[in-house]
């Protein structure tokens, strides 16, 4: 067991890096705005191969590691889906973003409005569906993706059945994706706020000095380890239980991490131009998907202590390996 | 990155339970129900130790020339994951190999090297840690027991309380004050058999043998049971205690525990969703104590210096025992009034774990300013 990268892999992230540099800095609309999604950084992380990484010669790790290093950014990028997802069930790679959207069509989904693929989880079947301008409408939102909803009828209809096993891979590496994304905001929205406090003085001092302030960001900071760690557990192992783990472990502590880092930013945290919201309004976003963490947990719950007759999955999902 | 074992550590998870298998007692059970502290497991970890000692499994991260074979960290780890889950028939003795040992190794003259390694690495004898007093817990440089020189002799007056093990043990890391600065602080190393020694167990919510009051009167100590210079043991403390930042991996009992009262809503028919979807909640709380500990391993493993990824491990531990603690009371609220041991020494375990070895609040101070780099209030 080695938690610290290997050269391929500082290698990855270090590139990945540079490709998003460029749009850390945020136009003046962009800075008023509930969400930032630029089609060119899609693009150049597409063309740099970030999308390739699980199927060209690395692993689910490193894709683990190219999404959760992607949700750092302020801008809001289709990766997670691209770089795990998609793999775990079809071959090649997308032509553009990818939403990955489950349970009532009627309703928003993430990035839907500039996919070009759907992959729907129908409650049967996993169904590819190609996107096109007409089949989506954008849905406003203060959370900090584009959201669209379909209001053609017939997508499901025209795309292409993938399968009940594709349906729960899907499933497992959907969750895993969510994990890697919410721990990549929320790792970045905690570091935002560390600054903030620094800087920020009242009563003739940081507020970050005041211990009220130091614990609860130390706890913030705590929880992202965790869901940091949890996530990239589970894009190595990709087994089902290691990727509720994760889902829930990130999923769960949402309201506490926005609720610390939105208090610790007062008031400049609700302007806008402050840019908190562009990470915490993502969190609040994945915090309900695929079943929100009562979901995960059900689901792990499922595994671990199944109906009379079945046989439990052993728990102690690291120690596993060894046995 | 690579989370996957080595062959070479599997195997020794496996050498290691095949002893356990092999040395444990058939009425292991029995014997460590009243816990570590318990004069009977105490006594029992004397036998156990030493047979661990004759099969290289006591002190394998020590030096070769000490009785060891190098072990990495990550050996001693796994060591000390599989004794946690069975009940670490170690008894006090994890303290001595874990960081008695090498504390003495880095600062321990060559008589006193020569007097206490080799009995650790047999596992021969026990040792207690006389550190906190009534006044100083957290604050441990506010302590007032006083060593005074006179002339090849120091003279210990003073008390110690909340002493694990003191009861049993026959030698004491013993903390005194030795000057009028804060940090004026110095470590004797003396048998507890030392007239003026006197040991009072009291009753508190910790399991038995960890709640003892240590007296010191007039306590006379060579002065070459010092270890290391008169009023320079902080740095020394500092040293013992980066041994802890590794916790004790508490999350085998708190599995334990948990199987134990999902059985017993199952079979009364109240395992609902809710309670499903919480007791899932706290093994995926285990399972990242359980991560976040191994990083800390692999920062050790790899001779970094301390980070606040323990003190982060530290409180993910302590979150997921506390939420299964309010768990157990909520869902199974007869758990505590059956004189199950387990179930009673995971509570009672649990109530200390948030305060002894740095509290709770102290973990949260470190993680702030140490690892986030906020300064402390004017």
């Amino acid at each position: 067991m080695d938690f610290d990268l290997s050269a391929d892999q500082q290698a990855l992230v270090s590139g990945l890096q540079a490709v998003m540099r460029p749009y850390e800095d945020l136009t003046a609309a962009e800075r008023k705005s509930f969400c930032c999604y630029r089609p060119a950084l899609q693009r150049a992380l597409r063309d740099a191969g970030f999308f390739d990484v699980a199927s060209h010669g690395l692993g689910t790790l490193e894709a683990g590691l190219v999404a959760v290093t992607a949700a750092n950014s302020p801008c809001a990028a289709e990766v997670a889906t691209s770089a795990l997802v998609w793999p775990a069930v079809l071959d090649g790679t997308p032509t553009g973003p990818v939403a990955y959207v489950s349970g009532d069509l009627n309703k928003a989904a993430r990035f839907l409005h500039v996919a070009h693929h759907a992959l729907i989880d129908t409650g049967e079947d996993l169904v590819l569906a190609d996107v096109s301008a007409g089949d989506v409408q954008e849905v406003e939102t203060i959370l900090a993706y584009p959201y669209g909803r379909f209001v053609a009828k017939d997508v499901v209809r025209r795309g292409r059945s993938l399968g009940r096993a594709a349906l729960a891979l899907a499933r497992r590496w959907a969750r895993i994706a969510l994990a890697l994304e919410f721990a990549g905001a929320a790792e970045r929205a905690v570091a935002f706020t560390v600054d903030y406090v620094k800087q920020r003085h009242a009563f003739g001092q940081p507020i970050g000095s005041f211990q009220a302030v130091q614990h609860r960001l130390a706890q913030c900071h705590q929880l992202t380890r965790g869901m940091r760690y949890t996530a990239l557990y589970a894009a190595w192992k990709g087994s089902d239980m290691a990727a509720n783990i994760a889902a829930n472990t990130a999923q769960r502590h949402a309201g506490k991490l926005c609720f610390d880092l939105h208090q610790f930013n007062g008031g400049m945290g609700v302007t806008n131009e402050h840019s908190l919201h562009l990470w915490t309004h993502r969190l609040r976003a994945l915090q309900g998907e695929l079943g929100g963490a009562q979901g995960a947990a059900l689901a792990l719950a499922d595994e671990l202590w199944p109906a009379a007759g079945a046989q439990a999955a052993r728990a102690d999902f690291v120690a596993a390996l060894a046995i | 990155m690579e989370f996957a074992w080595t062959p070479a550590q599997d195997a020794y998870r496996q050498q290691v339970r095949l002893a356990l298998d092999e040395l444990l007692p058939v009425d292991w059970a029995e014997i460590s129900q009243d816990g570590m502290g318990s004069a009977r497991q105490i006594d029992y970890s004397r036998v156990f130790a030493r047979a661990l000692a004759d099969r290289g499994l006591l002190v394998p991260h020590w030096p070769a020339a000490r009785g060891g074979r190098d072990a990495s960290p990550w050996e001693q780890f796994i060591l000390a994951e599989e004794m946690k889950s069975v009940g670490e028939p170690r008894g006090p003795q994890y303290m001595n190999v874990n960081w008695i040992g090498p504390t003495l190794m880095r600062y321990g003259s060559p008589q006193q090297q020569e007097e206490h390694l080799a009995r650790i690495a047999a596992g021969s004898v026990v040792w207690c840690q006389c550190y906190s007093e009534p006044g100083a817990g957290t604050d441990l440089a506010a302590l007032t027991t006083k060593a005074e020189r006179r002339g090849d002799a120091y003279i210990v007056n003073g008390q110690k309380i909340w002493t694990s093990y003191a009861a049993c043990a026959d030698w004491c890391f013993l903390l005194v004050r030795t000057g009028s600065g804060r940090k004026d602080v110095s470590i004797l190393l003396l048998p507890m058999s030392t007239p003026g020694i006197e040991v009072r167990p009291f009753p508190g919510l910790v399991e038995d043998g960890h709640l003892n009051e240590v007296f010191f009167t007039d306590v006379e100590v060579p002065a070459t049971a010092m270890l290391g210079e008169e009023s320079r043991a902080w740095e020394i403390v500092l040293y013992a205690l980066s041994f802890e930042r590794v916790g004790i991996p508490r999350y085998h009992i708190g599995r334990e525990v948990l199987e134990w009262a999902v059985g017993q809503l199952r079979r009364e028919g109240r395992f609902d969703d809710i309670a499903r979807a919480r007791a899932a909640g706290i093994v995926a709380g285990f399972e990242t104590a359980r991560l976040l500990t191994y990083l800390v391993v692999d920062q050790r493993a790899k001779d970094m210096p301390p980070t606040t990824d323990g003190n982060v491990a530290r409180i993910a531990a302590a979150e997921a025992c506390t939420e299964l603690s309010d768990f157990l009371l909520t869902y199974t609220p007869d758990c505590l009034t059956g004189g199950d041991h387990v179930l009673n020494a995971f509570y009672r375990g649990n109530i200390s774990a948030t305060i002894a070895a740095g509290t709770y609040e102290l973990q949260l101070n470190l993680i702030a300013q140490q690892g986030l780099g906020l300064r402390r209030a004017a």
